[in-house]
């Protein structure tokens, strides 16, 4: 296998051949093995020596330990210490994305004091429960008989009735709908 | 020029470009108000969430009393709600089913006061956004922006002579409209009384009273550790939901947006708890257990809001 795996590497298999060495390298651990120390012999021939052997697994032990925090967020999770250069104004889109990036360069270096939250109360939230919260984007609320009692007891406390008379009423006589239903 | 100076420059440019809270603005928000008490009228408004569109008509006959207002769902079953001031009437035609929300003290119901308008301030950046036509009426446009991330964004559309509503929009930190309210046809001005009757189909339909009681849940080991900046707590009552189910609720607000937490013991409910994030419109709803007791927060707030207030909800036994 290891004379396959070599071959496999120096792109010495046709289609045919290459389908053993690659499953292999899907199920045997040693096959793996085998593939990643060729890798670094070739990567050390080759001047790339910086490449530690158990690279991989301590990029995966550590990316295992960072908050879910990569692939785009549900809207309200961005972490509150940059948030505020998304909140909504009167900002042309176009001068808000350049600010943003105005906002990375001015971003302080990794290990430095984070800039204050805006909101000063409470604490921060730890990489844990952003984690947790990253996981946690709203579903859909059933429109059940208990989601209407809350909703019309919660409607008549609104302030915004003050404005807007009864309209909002409106969400809390939606029509049923039933779990699970998108 | 640095990287550093090229940054600095632009966010001189974003503080230039964003619109600061004008005494214009508030004064709109007063009229808007007056108008909601003041004028009687009637009009078709359609209400838009996500993929959720629904046509209603909203009758409402101002009065010494407080008025009267009716909204009718067009769409779909007819359901009816009738406001007075002392209570409201949920007219539920597919469980026939009328549920009765009465005001015990209807003092005690906070409102967005015209006095209380200026703190509005203290959150919302609110401004002018030009003029734009909705149903006819010329639309004076006040936006009021969240200087933070724990409440929505509004947009309103008020009617130049009378200070109207004719349109409402809320929307996300991105700028993205979560729910929107629009006047598609209003009539402004007096309608006759008997389109304020309640829906005649509605004799011999369960009828669900809700008794509403001031309580204090601290005395009983309830409390919620840290309130959200900004939120106050308005009021705190016991209230009978499904027509057995005692449940405690707490109202939080910042003058415009509200919070309701709902602490009820977890025997006895009729359906399974649903945990963690939900979500209607603008409209969170995050529901958690504490001490066999379901937690849900209801707010007209993101969800980091409702899922913040709920988080500290304590029990401790006295």
């Amino acid at each position: 296998m290891k004379a396959k795996i070599s071959a496999l590497m120096d792109g010495e298999l046709d289609a045919l051949e290459q389908g053993e060495p690659m499953a292999a390298l899907g199920t045997d651990a040693e096959a793996l093995e085998t593939w990643r120390t060729y890798h670094l012999i070739s990567d050390a021939l080759q001047g790339r020596a910086q490449l530690a052997h158990d690279c991989l697994r301590r990029v995966m032990a550590r990316l295992a330990e960072e908050p879910a925090l990569i692939g785009p967020l549900p809207a309200d999770v961005v972490p509150p210490e940059r948030s505020r250069w998304f909140a909504p104004s009167a900002l042309a889109a176009g001068v808000a994305a350049v600010a943003i990036v105005g906002w990375m360069a001015f971003a302080p270096p990794q290990g430095a004091a984070p800039l204050p939250a805006p909101v000063a109360e409470g604490p921060a939230p730890t990489a844990v429960t952003m984690a947790r919260r990253a996981t946690e984007a709203p579903v859909r609320l059933p429109m059940t008989e208990a989601t209407r009692d809350y909703l019309i007891a919660h409607q008549v406390f609104s302030p915004r009735s003050s404005l807007q008379g009864m309209a909002p009423y409106v969400r809390s006589v939606a029509a049923e709908s039933h779990p699970g239903k998108p | 020029m640095s990287r550093t100076v090229c940054a600095l420059l632009l966010f001189a440019v974003a503080g230039w470009a964003q619109a600061q809270t004008t005494p214009e603005a508030l004064e709109w928000l007063r009229k808007i108000y007056q108008a909601s008490e003041q004028l009687s009228y009637s009009g078709t408004f359609v209400y838009q969430q996500r993929d959720r569109t629904e046509t209603s008509r909203i009758t409402r006959l101002a009065g010494v009393d407080g008025g009267t207002e009716k909204l009718e769902v067009l769409d779909g079953a007819p359901r009816e709600i009738l406001r007075t001031r002392d209570e409201i009437r949920c007219y539920l035609p597919e469980s026939r089913t009328v549920k009765v929300d009465r005001r015990s003290d209807p003092r005690a119901f906070p409102a967005l006061l015209p006095e209380r308008v200026d703190r509005l301030a203290e959150y919302y950046r609110v401004s002018m956004e030009g003029t734009e036509r909705i149903a006819g009426f010329k639309g004076r446009v006040i936006a009021l922006s969240p200087k933070d991330d724990l409440r929505y964004g509004y947009r309103l559309w008020a009617d130049a002579d009378s200070g109207m509503l004719l349109k409402a929009q809320t929307f996300d930190r991105e700028g993205q409209t979560m729910e929107q309210f629009t006047f598609t046809h209003l009539e402004i001005g007096s309608v006759p009384r008997e389109r304020l009757r309640p829906p005649h189909a509605a004799q011999g339909w369960r009828v669900e009273q809700t008794a509403v009681a001031p309580v204090d849940l601290s005395r009983s080991g309830w409390s919620v550790g840290a309130e959200l900046p900004g939120f106050r707590k308005i009021i705190e009552i016991r209230r009978m939901l499904r027509a057995a189910q005692p449940v405690a609720q707490m109202v939080y607000s910042d003058g415009l947006a509200a919070v309701s937490v709902f602490i009820e013991p977890m025997s006895g409910r009729p359906e399974a708890a649903r945990f963690g994030l939900s979500s209607l419109g603008a409209v969170n709803v995050y529901t958690r257990e504490v001490a066999d007791h379901l937690v849900t927060v209801v707010g007209e707030t993101p969800a980091a809001s409702v899922q913040r207030i709920g988080n500290t909800v304590v029990y401790r036994p006295q």
